[in-house]
């Protein structure tokens, strides 16, 4: 039982990372890295704040607007609110963020040097970068500041930083189909968030957010956890931090928030109304609860209470038809968003989910926490139908590939496969294939008996009928799911990750410390030399340990094939 | 026979002025705490004489636990090693329930010899029969009866918590089992001392028969597969706790998957094969046999490294779950574990540093150290997994995990099958 160094003294620099790692498409190489300034890291040790990621594909700016895109007209009631709230002057300009004000200019051309495709639509030689074309954005926050870096450009450095100096950000959502200019959306840890307009950031020389509205989560003072002895306020806002924030797809202006004290409050960006409203108290913590503003005009509009605790991450099924929450209580629920009812839901095997994210299609959905399991449940049968298994920590982000497509994709049967990834807190990122005409019913045995395959009979142990709607399962008991080994586990970081994102060419992968890797997809000329002497993961043993198990998972006690490309060493 | 009358006042509740002196008097042994508690203990003290409420009821408001009672306990010189401890211990409540249960039926025993543990339960029974709610308490005859018991804590250095939580309950037991046998007839076979995991002596004759046991006491199977005549030797162990190895950046499932993995026995470390009659071999593994109502679980952060010929503090970020299941691959167990006290070393090397408690309590959370106690948000919790560098500054990190059962009652008795419950 000797520890089986994955990383032994405390991994000191990088060492032992590799910079490439291998699936049947071929080889992923780190491209490069994205960070913020090293000062921040210091600052970040307190460990209260946790890097998150999002990707914003900014459009070209539509023809015919100013150079500032129009500032909703209605902000300003929300925005003196806050003035009076932070006892500083009127208009958003006012609001102290970063107090010294310095303008580090977004420093020339040199940093959008190298873009893949950013037309910045050279407005003149001033070598300031105008931000007019489209661009893809990294936007992650740490310590009290967001980040945004240009993700086509080499530069490790962020091209801008936004300070908020009142309350840390910790969540933020980007919507490219935003109308009136305000695409980004930013949660601090009091609660209240933020939108505005990612260009206007980007092309304001401040490190302060500029022409924002601020919509203040009122409800504070009000709703307290009375679990937790009305807590909140004695712990400094704690169960009202911003967990999640995500536009509602399909609904212009829409936004939702989820909280550490287990609400989600939606809003409209277009109302900004300040009556007084309350929301009914929650009597039962555990019951789900919503209830909408009396005002017609008041934001938020309506607050769900979903869950005792904290409610870790939310989803949008892509079409917006459906809102995924996942928790403290280890529960992930599925609610239809418009009749605001739940629809289904199920447990973890134990403790808390962190993380939850849709398949394009809407069908399927993966879970990841406290278990170090990653959860694949469907939709059509509103349950779980696999646990991956392969973390060594917990799971804190999951996420389909939509842009991979399976290799024989020629051939029109039906056997649907998917792709996704999990990153983890034992600085893993591991790779997954899922295919849904091999998933059969409870089947893989410890003992190493081989599964029995019993697709069209129901067992005792597994029901193949659906749940009714509005049911929340318990925790299944390990022998009863259907297991999934990982295609790949790589090591890919020294410090526990937090997020995943895939694009077309890369996957991003980012720490809880902030540092961003891109790893950039197997060209296809690369695809065409299959390298079997090389190892698939970096060197530490425990890799090697788990490929080799995931390697006889596949061979003998698990249901799913491993697609035969898999290099296995 | 140093009986009942001196048992009951002693040391009553030291008021939070002369628990503040101490401080200041044991203050070279606790250059870790901070001056944040030190301005807390001022806190307290305020508020004492401002409403007449502790800082610790006024944080609790209405919702004081009916019955409870949150004390303080003094650190009489480096002493924080057995309070982290006792605190963990009072608020496991079947074990309080049960050592005051006992104390109610032994304390009018004639010609009762002091003892550790009627040292201890005195020192709970001081505590829950307590008129105020909170306050500070001074543990001075039970610590003085753990350093006349054992050398190695006598002395004012840093000690381990959980040598003395092995300690203590080894006592306890042995103490309980010669009461027991007294009693009995003499025909009772000796009862052997169940020590920690791996316990060196063998199959246990008799089931547990003591409140300890029945509490902290499960049975692992120590299974020995000879590779040459593929004979399996079963051995049972039983155990108070785990003591599990630990790695960088793993979650404390993922540690206890590694101690309950097959294990190759070859080279220098072969075993010797009663059937082959030569040392040949094997594979060896450790499985859950009985699962224990209180599991605790001691993170291995002291280890040994022979290049510098000493313990080393491993700094690992190991996270630990709220809840927890015990499966030991084994898939029909699935018994549910919650989490309800940890304590913590802070400090960055096993010879220095300090111990407090974090102890979840009627669903809240607080925060004890030594004399100082305090709410704390569920969250702070994750203020203790470790670091993912090895120099970071931060040296508080989780040592003694105390998880309590919460569900599987139904199969409360339905022990896991010994060969791993496989029934296909």
């Amino acid at each position: 039982m000797a520890s089986v160094g994955s990383g032994g003294g405390g991994g000191a620099g990088a060492g032992g990372l590799k910079t490439y790692f291998k699936t049947p498409e071929g080889r992923h190489k780190l491209q490069y890295e994205k960070t913020h300034s090293p000062a921040v890291v210091h600052y970040n040790h307190s460990g209260k704040t946790v890097s998150q990621m999002t990707l914003a594909y900014l459009k070209e700016k539509p023809a015919g607007q100013g150079s500032t895109p129009s500032t909703p007209s209605a902000g300003s009631g929300m925005r003196s609110a806050a003035a009076r709230l932070l006892g500083t002057g009127n208009g958003s300009r006012a609001l102290s963020f970063g107090s010294n004000g310095t303008s580090r200019a977004v420093s020339g051309s040199s940093r959008m040097g190298g873009g893949v495709g950013v037309p910045t639509s050279a407005s003149g030689s001033q070598g300031m970068a105008n931000y007019d074309g489209k661009g893809t954005y990294i936007i992650f926050n740490t310590a009290d500041t967001l980040f945004i870096s240009d993700l086509n450009s080499h530069d490790k450095d962020p091209i801008k930083s936004i300070h908020f100096s009142s309350s840390n950000p910790l969540c933020h959502a980007f919507d490219p189909e935003a109308k009136d200019g305000h695409d980004l959306l930013v949660g601090v840890f009091s609660g209240d968030v933020y939108s505005m307009s990612l260009r206007q950031q980007l092309q304001d020389p401040g490190k302060k957010p500029v022409s924002y509205q601020h919509f203040i989560n009122k409800d504070k003072d009000k709703d307290k956890d009375p679990s937790q002895g009305g807590a909140a306020s004695r712990h400094g806002f704690i169960w009202l931090r911003c967990t999640c924030v995500a536009w509602v797809p399909g609904h212009e202006g829409f936004f939702v928030v989820s909280h550490a004290d287990g609400n989600l409050y939606v809003y409209d960006k277009s109302k900004d109304g300040n009556t007084d409203w309350t929301f009914p108290t929650i009597k039962d913590q555990s019951q789900l609860l919503v209830s909408h503003a009396k005002s017609s005009k008041a934001n938020p509009i309506a607050r769900w209470h979903i869950c005792q605790g904290a409610i870790n991450a939310i989803s949008f099924s892509p079409d917006g038809a459906y809102l995924a929450t996942v928790g403290r209580d280890g529960y992930l629920r599925v609610f239809d968003y418009a009749k605001e009812q739940l629809i289904f839901g199920g447990k973890s095997y134990y403790g808390a989910l962190l993380c939850c994210s849709w398949s394009t299609d809407g069908k399927y959905l993966l879970s990841g926490g406290e278990d170090d399991l990653v959860q694949v449940w469907s939709m059509d049968d509103r349950k779980i139908v696999a646990w991956g298994e392969g973390h060594n920590s917990w799971v804190s982000a999951v996420s389909f590939d939509p842009y991979w497509s399976p290799p024989n994709s020629d051939e029109t049967e039906e056997n649907v496969m998917y792709r996704f990834g999990s990153v983890g807190q034992d600085t893993q990122l591991l790779l997954w294939d899922l295919a849904l005409d091999e998933i059969a019913v409870p089947l893989r045995h410890p003992s190493g008996v081989s599964p029995t395959f019993s697709s069209g009979s129901p067992s005792a142990h597994w029901d193949n009928a659906c749940p009714p709607t509005g049911v929340l399962q318990p925790s299944p008991r390990m022998r009863d799911v259907p297991k999934l080994s990982p295609l790949v586990a790589h090591r890919v970081h020294v410090d526990p990750l937090s997020g995943l994102e895939f694009t077309s060419e890369s996957i991003l992968t980012i720490c809880r410390e902030g540092l961003i890797k891109i790893w950039a997809r197997p060209s296809h000329s690369e695809n065409q030399q299959p390298d079997s002497s090389e190892q698939v993961v970096g060197s530490a043993s425990a890799k090697d340990k788990i490929l080799t198990s995931s390697n006889k998972a596949g061979a003998s006690s698990s249901s799913f094939k491993q697609p035969s490309s898999v290099l296995f060493t | 026979m140093m009986a009942k009358p001196a048992r009951s006042p002693t040391a009553e509740t030291s008021p939070p002025a002369a628990a503040e002196k101490h401080r200041s008097a044991s203050g070279s042994g606790s250059g870790l705490r901070s001056l944040a508690s030190a301005a807390s203990g001022w806190w307290d003290r305020w508020g004492v004489m401002g409403s007449g409420l502790s800082k610790l009821e006024r944080a609790f408001g209405d919702q004081f636990p009916e019955g409870e009672r949150y004390f303080g306990l003094e650190n009489f010189g480096n002493t924080c090693y057995c309070n982290s401890v006792l605190q963990a211990l009072y608020y496991c409540t079947p074990f309080r329930e049960q050592l005051l249960e006992y104390y109610g039926k032994n304390r009018n025993v004639e010609d009762a010899e002091e003892n550790l543990l009627t040292c201890l339960a005195d020192l709970f029974s001081q505590i829950s029969a307590s008129k105020k709610k909170t306050g500070v308490i001074a543990p001075k005859r039970f610590i003085q009866m753990v350093r006349k018991l054992n050398e190695y804590f006598r002395g004012y250095m840093h000690q381990d918590a959980h040598e003395f939580l092995n300690f203590l309950l080894n006592e306890i037991v042995d103490i309980l089992e010669k009461e027991s046998s007294a009693k009995d007839s003499p025909e009772t076979t000796s009862p052997e001392k169940v020590s920690n995991g791996a316990a060196d002596n063998g199959v246990r004759k008799e089931a547990p028969i003591t409140w300890v046991h029945k509490n902290f006491q499960g049975t692992l199977t120590n299974e020995t597969r000879c590779l040459m005549c593929e004979t399996i030797t079963a051995k049972d162990e039983p155990f108070f706790d785990l003591s599990v190895d630990i790695e960088q950046n793993s979650s404390l499932t993922s540690c206890l998957k590694n101690f309950f993995s097959t294990e190759t026995l070859n080279a220098d470390d072969k075993f010797f094969c009663d059937k082959c009659c030569s040392l040949q071999e094997a594979e060896k593994r450790m499985k859950i046999k009985e699962v224990p109502q209180i599991l605790v679980i001691h993170l291995k952060r002291f280890k040994y490294i022979e290049q510098l010929n000493r313990h080393k503090k491993l700094s690992y970020r190991v996270v630990y779950p709220l809840e927890l299941k015990l499966s030991n691959n084994s898939d029909d167990a699935d018994c549910e574990y919650s989490l309800f006290a940890v304590v913590v070393h802070l400090g960055s090397g096993p010879n220095q540093g300090h111990y407090v408690a974090k102890i979840k309590s009627h669903d809240h959370w607080l925060s004890f150290d030594d004399d100082n106690v305090e709410m704390i948000p569920e969250s702070t919790l994750q203020t203790f997994y470790g670091s993912s560098r090895e120099y970071s500054g931060n040296t508080d990190h989780g040592y003694i995990l105390f998880y309590e059962r919460i569900s599987g009652k139904h199969g409360h008795e339905k022990t896991v099958s010994p060969d791993g419950g496989v029934q296909p």
